[in-house]
Parts: C-alpha cells; sequence; structure tokens
C-alpha cells in the first residue's frame, strides 16, 4: 500500500516531538563529545580551542590511571553481571513455584531496586568502615577476628564492596524480568518434557532457558551498559580512594573534566568508552544469534 | 464526516508537537543569570532579562555566589546584615546571593563559563584564582579600578598575595586561615607527656598515643583527613622542604629534595606504626575522632572551634603552633578572596567587592569565626575578644600553596603518589622522584 502524502505528513508531526527530544538530548551531545575529544579544550584554552587531532585520544591509552580504572570497571561488570542475573533468576524461579504471599515476596526483593543509590551506598559504606557494624560484630559478638578488617581501604577491598552493592540492588529487577519472561512459557511444553521423561533439570536447560532467550539477552545487554556506567556507589564508598586504586571510568571521568579541568581528556574517554559498549553489545547479539541456529 | 475527524487528529497532533515544544524551551532558561549583564550574557539567556529592565529602570542585580554553608551562621550574616546594609547604602543595586557546597562550586564555575552564565561576584577558595585567571574570566582589579589600590592597601599584604597572578591583581582577600595544632588535653596528661613544640617531639607525643584505650579501641596520635597539599605542605615546609622553587617553574630538586622526602617518610613511618590515620575511604571522621578521643592531634582551622562547640561541647582541648621542624613552623596559608568575573555589571560589583572587604562586614563576618584581612576591622574589640590570637601569629609565618593554573592537577598527583609511600608500594624517593618528573611537565605547560 502507498503512503499518501498527507498521512506521511501526519507521521511526520507525530514523530517529531519524540525526534526533536531524542535529538537535543541525545544526538547533539554525543557530536559534540565526539567534536570535543579533538580539541584542547580545558583551563587556558577555554576560551579558544585549538584543535589537536587525536593527542586526547593517545593520552587516555597511554595513560596508567586509564588502565586501572578500565579494569576496575571490566571487573564490576564481569562480576555484579552474572552476580545478578543468576540470583535473580533463582528467586523468580522460587517466586514462580510459590502460590502464597506471592506479591509479598515480590515487593520485599524489589524494594532495593527502589532505593536511592546514595542511601544504599551510604548504608554500605556504614557498615563496612573499618569502624562499621560488620567490624563490630565479627569481632565484639561472634569474636572471629581480633582487630577491625580495613574493608574500603584496599582497591580490591573497596570494589568488592562497591560490587556486592551493585548485586544486592541489581536482584530486584532481575527477578521482574525473569519472572515476567517465565510466565510466558507455555506449560505444555512442561507436559510435553514430562511425558519424554525429562528430569527438572532437562526441563530446565531445554524447556525454560530457551524459552526466555530473548529476556536473557536483553538483561544482558542491559546489565553490561548498566556496569560500565557505575558511578554513585564508587562515588559514595570510596571516592576513588586510595589514590584513584578504586576509580572507574565514570568517577575517574568525572574528577578529570571537573576538579582538573581536562574536558578534552574526559570527552576523548567518554567516545572510547561509548565504543567499548557499542563493541560488547554487537558481541552479545551475534552470540545469542549463533546459537539459534 | 471524515474531513471533520482527520481535521480534528491534525489539530490534537499540532497541539503535541507544540506543548512539547513549549516544554523545551522551558529547559533552555538558565537558572541563574545576571540581570543587566554584559551584552554577552543578554544575548546567551535569551530575552528574559528585557522585562525587568524596562520595569524598574536604574535598578541592577548582582549574582554572587560563595561556599558559606546553607545552614550557617556566616550565610546568616550575610542574608539578613550585610546584604540588607549594601542595599540600603547603595539604593538601585540588589544582591542575589547563591550558596554552594565549596567542592560545587569550583565545578558550577567551570560549567557556567563554558555557557556564558557566570555570576557577577564570587567568593573563590584562594587556591583556584590561579585557575581561573588562567581561563580569562576574572577581572584584572588593578588595571580596570581606579581606586584599587586605596582598597588594597587597606587589607593584609599576605592574604593579598594569593590574589596576585603574573602581577596583576584578579581579587581581593576577604578572609584568612591558617592550621594550629589542636590536642586533647586529657590524653597528654595521662600520657604524662608536654604539648609538642618540634618536629621530634610530635612524632614521640604521635607514638606514645597511640595503641588502645580503656574500651580495647584502637586510637591513633594524630589524625590527617587527607594527602593533599593542603594536608602535607605544613610537614614539608617546616622540615626545610618545598614543592617547587620560589618562582614556581620547576620541581625537580624540590619537591624530591632531600628534606621534602624525609618529610614524607616521617609520615609513612608514623603511618606504619600504626600512630596516624585518617585518609583512609573506611577511617572515622575527623571532628566524630577527636571529639570521642579516638585521635588525639589535629591540625586544624579556627572553623574547628565552632565545630567542638557544636558537636562535643563538653571536650577539653587546647591548642599550640604547628610543631618547628628545622626550617621552623610553617603553616598553610588558606582563605578566601572575592572576585569579579569579566562579564560582570562592574561598578555595581565593585561596589559590593570593596563592602564585603570594608571594617564593617569584616567585623561582622568575624563574630562568626572568619578571620578578617581588613586592617581595621583586625585592630577592632571583636577581633580582639576573639580567640584568634593563635592563628594570627601562626599566619604571620604561614605560606600559600603554589599559585599556578595547574595547582588542581598537581594537589591530585601529589596525593596519589604519597598513598603510594604510606601503603608501602613505592619508597619516598622512588614517589617523588617521579612526581618531580610529573611537576615538571605539568608547569611547563
Amino acid at each position: 500500500m502507498k503512503t499518501s502524502r498527507k498521512s506521511k505528513i501526519q507521521i511526520g508531526l507525530l514523530l517529531l516531538p519524540g525526534l526533536l527530544v531524542f535529538g537535543i538530548f541525545t544526538i547533539y551531545p554525543i557530536l559534540k563529545l565526539f567534536i570535543m575529544s579533538f580539541f584542547e579544550w580545558d583551563f587556558g584554552s577555554m576560551l579558544s580551542h585549538r584543535f589537536i587531532g587525536l593527542e586526547n585520544y593517545k593520552e587516555v591509552l597511554g595513560d596508567e590511571y586509564f588502565r586501572t580504572v578500565f579494569i576496575n570497571s571490566l571487573v564490576y561488570t564481569l562480576v555484579t553481571v552474572p552476580g545478578q542475573m543468576l540470583a535473580g533468576f533463582l528467586v523468580a524461579l522460587l517466586l514462580n513455584q510459590i502460590t502464597r504471599f506471592k506479591v509479598g515476596y515480590r515487593v520485599l526483593y524489589y524494594l532495593p531496586v527502589i532505593t536511592s543509590w546514595v542511601v544504599a551506598s551510604l548504608i554500605f559504606k556504614y557498615v563496612f568502615n573499618t569502624e562499621g557494624l560488620l567490624n563490630y560484630f565479627l569481632m565484639n559478638i561472634v569474636h572471629i577476628t581480633s582487630a577491625n578488617v580495613r574493608w574500603l581501604d584496599t582497591r580490591w577491598g573497596g570494589m568488592t564492596v562497591a560490587m556486592l552493592l551493585g548485586i544486592w540492588k541489581g536482584i530486584g529487577w532481575n527477578m521482574v524480568v525473569f519472572l515476567a519472561a517465565l510466565q510466558t512459557v507455555p506449560t505444555d511444553l512442561y507436559e510435553a518434557a514430562a511425558i519424554d521423561g525429562a528430569t527438572a533439570w532437562d526441563k530446565m536447560w531445554n524447556v525454560t532457558i530457551p524459552s526466555i532467550r530473548g529476556t536473557i539477552l536483553f538483561a544482558l545487554v542491559m546489565l553490561t551498559i548498566g556496569g560500565f556506567n557505575v558511578f554513585t556507589s564508587i562515588k559514595m564508598i570510596t571516592g576513588g580512594e586510595p589514590g584513584h586504586q578504586t576509580d572507574v571510568i565514570l568517577t575517574w571521568m568525572y574528577h578529570k573534566a571537573f576538579s582538573t579541568g581536562k574536558f578534552g581528556y574526559a570527552a576523548a574517554l567518554s567516545f572510547i568508552t561509548t565504543v567499548v559498549l557499542a563493541i560488547l553489545a554487537v558481541i552479545q547479539f551475534k552470540l545469542m544469534q549463533q546459537k539459534d541456529q | 464526516m471524515m474531513k471533520v475527524k482527520k481535521n480534528k487528529k491534525l489539530l490534537a497532533i499540532l497541539l503535541t508537537t507544540v506543548m512539547s515544544l513549549a516544554a523545551l524551551t522551558g529547559c533552555g532558561e538558565s537558572p541563574v543569570e545576571s540581570e543587566t549583564g554584559s551584552e554577552s550574557q543578554v544575548s546567551a539567556t535569551a530575552e528574559a532579562p528585557a522585562a525587568t529592565e524596562s520595569a524598574s529602570q536604574e535598578e541592577v542585580t548582582i549574582n554572587f555566589w560563595h561556599h558559606y554553608s546553607a545552614q550557617s551562621a556566616e550565610n546568616e550574616t550575610l542574608m539578613n546584615v550585610l546584604i540588607p546594609e549594601f542595599e540600603k547604602e547603595n539604593p538601585g543595586i540588589k544582591v542575589n546571593a547563591v550558596s554552594h557546597e565549596w567542592a560545587d562550586l569550583h565545578q558550577k564555575i567551570l560549567i557556567s563559563a563554558q555557557s556564558n552564565t557566570l555570576p557577577d561576584v564570587a567568593r573563590l577558595d584562594s587556591a583556584w584564582v590561579p585557575e581561573f585567571e588562567k581561563m580569562g574570566i576574572l577581572t584584572a582589579l588593578d588595571e580596570e579600578m581606579s581606586d584599587f589600590n586605596d582598597v588594597s592597601g587597606g587589607l593584609l599584604e599576605s592574604a593579598m598575595s594569593t590574589a596576585k597572578v603574573d602581577g596583576h591583581f584578579y581579587g581581593l582577600a576577604l578572609n584568612t586561615n591558617t592550621k594550629i595544632l589542636f590536642y586533647n588535653v586529657q590524653a597528654f596528661k595521662d600520657a604524662g607527656i608536654e604539648a609538642p613544640k618540634t618536629m621530634d617531639e610530635f612524632v614521640d607525643a604521635a607514638k606514645k598515643l597511640a595503641g588502645t584505650n580503656a574500651n580495647g579501641q584502637q586510637v591513633w596520635g594524630y589524625d590527617e583527613p587527607a594527602l593533599a597539599g593542603w594536608n602535607l605542605c605544613p610537614f614539608i615546609w617546616s622540615m626545610g622542604g618545598s614543592i617547587t622553587n620560589e618562582e614556581e617553574t620547576k620541581a625537580s630538586g624540590y619537591i624530591n629534595s632531600p628534606e621534602t622526602v624525609k618529610a614524607i617518610e616521617t609520615l609513612a613511618e608514623l603511618y606504619q606504626a600504626g600512630a596516624i590515620t585518617g585518609w583512609n575511604a573506611g577511617d572515622i571522621p575527623m571532628t566524630d575522632g577527636f571529639g570521642t578521643g579516638r585521635y588525639m592531634m589535629l591540625l586544624e582551622g579556627p572553623w574547628k572551634v565552632a565545630e567542638m562547640q557544636g558537636s562535643y561541647p563538653d571536650f577539653e582541648y587546647a591548642t599550640t603552633e604547628m610543631p618547628a621542624g628545622d626550617a621552623g613552623s610553617i603553616s598553610v596559608l588558606g582563605g578566601e578572596d572575592i572576585a569579579m568575573f569579566n562579564s560582570a555589571n562592574k561598578d555595581a560589583a565593585w561596589k559590593f567587592m570593596k563592602f564585603m572587604t570594608s571594617e564593617f562586614a569584616e567585623e561582622e563576618m568575624a563574630k562568626c569565626g572568619q578571620i578578617p584581612v581588613n586592617k581595621e576591622a583586625l585592630e577592632s574589640d571583636t577581633v580582639k575578644a576573639a580567640d584568634y590570637a593563635p592563628f594570627l601569629e601562626a599566619i604571620k609565618t604561614a605560606k600559600s600553596r603554589p599559585t599556578v593554573a595547574c595547582w588542581s592537577e598537581m594537589d591530585s598527583e601529589l596525593s596519589v603518589a604519597v598513598t603510594d609511600v604510606m601503603n608501602g608500594k613505592k619508597t619516598a624517593q622512588e614517589a617523588m622522584d617521579k612526581l618531580a618528573e610529573r611537576f615538571d611537565e605539568l608547569l611547563a605547560e
């Protein structure tokens, strides 16, 4: 069917508000960022920017801090994404089975998701402080340790606390997503599998997982992006200490742009992150498609 | 019938579009703008100011950004005493004061400089002045204001030096401060020692006071809440070291000199002996640690007096000067300057700056713990009655941190390097040698 001119105008007008918002708040900043990343854009040159080609990119990639923060972000993503997906999936499986208090449990598991990141981070910091709740519990109540453990004061100690927070906070979202997916799996598939003599394990691998693959992919992509975008928890819990050892990509970018005024560096760093994320998303899609065939 | 329906649809679409556009323009207006700002500002911020100008012809509003905490006595004085008095003395000028957090203010100014929405006047941490000067957003007061010398002559020279970059003045000193040693009187009595006068005594005291208290909790002899220049400079300078040469052009041979390295080593040894702490993410906050007897000594500024009064009014502490090393007792000079931006309404802004540094305003602020820089205010009864004497004494020998544009970055690198030394990853010599190279690069830029 041919689209008449009139309805073309209509479609255009309908799309216009959305496109405008998308263009002004998404496309324009990305383009501007891309342009900024080729300029010397910092104190002293804020009013007249000098084109320096790939210098910012060279500086980022040659920077030892960049390696540290990139590895931190990568580890954070590699740990928290499978962690919260697995935990969320297990909770969803359990909640899918029970018949009583369904709503109550769902609310309980979802509560961390609606808690503010700042509040949750401060509570985690309070628990894991050198003078915090956990050390008090270990030392004075169960008497396992004889001195306070400095949980937050090393690179991997601080990162672990932030990752625990990430997983704890992510379980609820994964639960909701997987629960919705589980409820779409037709029950006759399970009945047919039961007739063929499938065990619960077989059903899980051959019926449940293949049926919700789309949801798994969706969660994987969203959470990977989320993992690389972690900011609040790190900023609040360790603030990047000791000596930027626990900084992640975003907290480092923030530090470079707004504490030292290196906007060009920060723009190049953002752009590199965007490219890495895009590549990761493509790989994830490809992997899931291969399984399909 | 059909046609009517279609037209209605079109109308609905158009309405949606218009409404969303209207919503978008709402976002475009910046929250703070100079209502009679310079041309660049007016053109950048659309037509809003025009309405105000025509309504009251003579009236100008100047925006003043500061980092007096919103709940503080300083802010009360500013809003309820100083600004009303200024507006009474200068009819036709209104002051719109906005309070920011210290770190936010720095970022806000960076961002506003990008979008041409700077205020007229701001109270700046004196360490920021060189940075903003290099950005080209501050007004050189000695060039543009004919009565500059009369005004600056009434203010302390040491404090005014923080506003001087490359031979020109980009602000007026507003208030000054420095750090002195606060100590827990009871703990010193119990240990049978006197307040430390020299660096050796300080090291001994820190070690002696550390350990465990009656409740089995760990206590530390001294607390340092961070490892930046503000924290390290008093130790480096007092022990004869320095960050850069006098001209602030070179760091090799200064930041890695034997004296500087010795200062860092001294602190690292104390940390490894469990005698000092405070900069780790998991440590007890400074005021609480001091007030509850977990940290026995601090180096802090005049605001600590009010903080302790508020949080731990019954806690018994005393103060003494920064322990003297080979080079004497040299603390770090803090304080704020008041400066105007190039986009300001300069006449009104200058009037306000002169008012804020006047004897009256400085004396009012002195009542809330701000040490004045106005020479007449320093002689006033308020200042004499206040317990500033130890700070005023320390200011005579205190030095300011390097006034270079790349100081923020140097400061950040310094704390990373010293953190590595503290954690035993590098020796002080290694870390400082590497830092010297980096500083030289930054200073050469």
